[in-house]
């Protein structure tokens, strides 16, 4: 009798077990936030793994040269190293490629985009936009079911990854896992962080001394890029609030009438309001010592260059087509004021930016590429499929 | 008795049918009269041309508007929106598909006389909610993602260019300063949706022609510059072609010549 109890208690706890999802393991530390994850796209290993295949995978581009990761470079804190990155094709982007880490928190995708809140849709732009290419994959999406159905690890992770689903091989799930691995680049892991949580020789004086000029009304970096991410566009499972903010810093001014480049105008792309002209969203600084050249169109190659324009109030191009003084632009925020210099204080604030450097984000193993050796085996997925192909070939559920 | 009124019905029903008749509408891309192809060999080629039509209505001799139901295929067209791609995927076209579909088809119920119809109107877009709704999960002919446009939030409603030996053009045009997120869109400012008229407009006779050196005649195509338009604001190569299309300029009318009216018969126009 009493072993039958056993044997029924032993049940009832492996069935609970099996029935209720556990949570997804973050790896984050108790004291860190989590993020806000899509009721339609919840976490879970299987799909992260899934995602990280994929991310890594030159076969989802127009020629096989190509993956995510050719702009988003791990130990570059996932993005390029280039002013402007570079699609698989040649084509030359407008923009800089955008850390990936803790990109989970951010509140608004992109250097300027108020429409684009989720990494769902996000994904979309640089998979299958046409202008500029990035990916290239617009029109192949029969290749891509037939790759995610074909190709045997294909086959078992996307099972693996959505269990309920009879088919789940499909272009709205790559997204969908391609979204939950990005999601998943989460760290808070810098000296800096070690000295909030109680370290105090985690940072050096002198980083200790930068913290302080940043957190300053006299240097109002904070205003913008403040926050457990250092940008004000942030959230987290348990915000109240949803945050999101562009800004103009005055890095053009042409012909003094406050315009930005024309391949570049910023916020007021999307939204026709004269008032958005050159504003970006303020970037995470996390990490931000190994993500140069900045600013969105990378036109600033160091960090100390990036403090002399600030210092300035905005930059002045003497000559050439951009010629103008972002100082005294009519769209400048208000924060971009300019301020002096005293000796030590521009290495005291390259200290404290250094600081936030997670080199433990920039090689974790859970992040890396699965693929032993993948070099461009220029097989890209150069067939287009029709409407019609196409219509059976999308997820649909 | 009871098996003879459910014959009575189905008579009946299909008499319904037989007053349903299938129209089709037929289009063709010319450049200032004449004819455009992807693989021209000459100086001008198209690289692009696909558009979505909805709301297609045609006009009686009177005038009177006589609503056209777009015929579900699967393919092209739905009920609610349909799909002409006149690329052909070669030469200049090749970021394009070999698939074409010239064609419109259509339904109208009634039994107004086809021969007296005299106009025909349809607008050139996709209707606000499904413009805004998952393109990942739209059926046909929506789920083309060489009409997604993600970064909108909407779809391109066209695509269009041309290409010369060192010079080409090319235009999506779609909703802008839409408000909201993606998904939740709650309206734009510019829907850039546009209703085209052509008034004499004879089915079975006629096909539309869409013009796009009528379309682009305010752009230089000889200036050795290529350019583009996306429909954006402070784009400064946008505002003659959405002139053109009566979307902005002074009168807010269409440009002549953009879409028009020509004979069957006629096949190239000289």
């Amino acid at each position: 009798m009493r072993r039958v109890l056993l044997i029924a208690v032993l049940l009832a706890a492996s069935a609970t077990w099996f029935l209720y999802p556990r949570p997804y393991d973050w790896g984050l530390s108790e004291h860190d936030p989590v993020p806000e994850v899509p009721a339609n796209n919840p976490m879970s290993a299987a799909k992260v793994e899934l995602g990280r295949h994929l991310f890594y995978d030159t076969r989802l581009s127009i020629n096989g040269s190509f993956s995510c990761a050719s702009c988003h470079i791990q130990s570059l804190g996932f993005t390029d190293g280039r002013a402007r990155s570079v699609g698989a094709t040649g084509q030359v982007h407008p923009r800089n490629a955008m850390s990936l880490i803790n990109s989970a928190f951010a509140s608004r995708l992109t250097w300027a985009n108020s429409l684009t809140a989720s990494l769902e849709d996000q994904a979309l732009t640089p998979l299958f936009g046409d202008d500029p290419i990035e990916m290239g994959l617009g029109g192949r999406e029969d290749a891509l079911t037939r790759l995610f159905t074909e190709d045997p690890a294909y086959a078992r992770m996307f099972k693996e990854a959505f269990p309920d689903q009879h088919r789940p091989g499909t272009v709205i799930n790559m997204v969908r896992a391609i979204s939950a691995f990005t999601r998943s680049i989460v760290s808070f892991r810098s000296p800096y962080d070690a000295y909030l949580a109680g370290d105090p020789s985690a940072i050096s004086e002198s980083a200790q001394r930068g913290e302080a000029l940043f957190f300053s009304e006299r240097f109002e970096c904070f205003h913008c890029h403040g926050g457990f991410n250092f940008t004000d566009s942030t959230t987290h499972r348990d915000a109240r609030v949803e945050r999101f903010g562009y800004h103009n810093t005055g890095l053009y001014n042409l012909g003094n009438t406050g315009a930005y480049p024309a391949d570049n105008p910023g916020l007021i792309d999307i939204t026709g309001q004269r008032r958005d002209m050159g504003k970006f969203r303020a970037p995470t600084l996390r990490n931000v010592a190994v993500t140069a050249p900045y600013m969105h169109d990378g036109s600033i190659d160091t960090l100390d260059e990036v403090i002399d324009h600030y210092a300035r109030g905005g930059r002045l191009i003497e000559k050439g087509p951009n010629a103008g003084d972002g100082n005294v632009s009519p769209f400048k925020s208000e924060f971009v004021r300019g301020f002096e210099l005293a000796d030590g204080e521009k290495e005291d604030l390259l200290a404290f930016l250094e600081s936030l450097t997670d080199a433990a984000a920039l090689t974790d193993p859970r992040w890396s590429s699965p693929w032993a050796e993948q070099t461009a085996s220029g097989e890209g997925l150069d067939e287009r499929s029709t409407s019609a192909e196409q219509a059976a070939s999308l997820g649909s559920d | 008795m009871r098996r003879l009124l459910f014959l009575i019905l189905i008579a009946s029903f299909s008499a319904c049918e037989s007053t349903q008749r299938e129209l089709s509408i037929p289009f063709v891309v010319q450049f200032n009269g004449e004819d455009l192809h992807c693989d021209s060999g000459l100086s001008l080629s198209m690289t692009d041309l696909r558009f979505f039509a909805y709301d297609i209505e045609f006009h009686d001799a009177s005038g009177a508007a006589i609503a056209a139901r777009l015929v579900r295929d699967g393919a092209w067209q739905s009920n609610k929106v349909g799909m002409v791609d006149l690329e052909t995927g070669v030469g200049a076209c090749d970021d394009g598909t070999a698939a074409v579909n010239d064609v419109i088809r259509v339904s109208i119920s009634g039994d107004q006389q086809i021969d007296a119809f005299s106009g025909l109107a349809f607008t050139l877009g996709v209707p606000f909610d499904l413009n805004h709704d998952n393109p990942l999960k739209a059926a046909a002919p929506l789920d083309d993602s060489a009409m997604h446009w993600h970064w909108r939030s909407g779809y391109k409603f066209l695509r269009a260019g041309v290409e010369t030996g060192n010079d080409g053009f090319w235009f999506h045009l779609g909703s802008t300063a839409c408000r909201g997120t993606t998904g939740h869109i709650s309206g734009c400012d510019h829907p850039n949706r546009v209703r085209v008229e052509l008034t004499g407009f004879r089915p079975g006779r006629d096909r539309v022609v869409v013009d796009l050196g009528r379309l682009f005649a305010g752009i230089d195509l000889a200036d050795g510059v290529r350019s583009d338009c996306s429909s954006g604001p402070t784009e400064t190569a946008c505002p003659p072609v959405l002139a053109a299309l009566g979307l902005s300029g002074a009168d807010g009318r269409m440009l002549e010549g953009v879409f028009s009216t020509q004979p069957l018969a006629d096949k190239t126009a000289q």
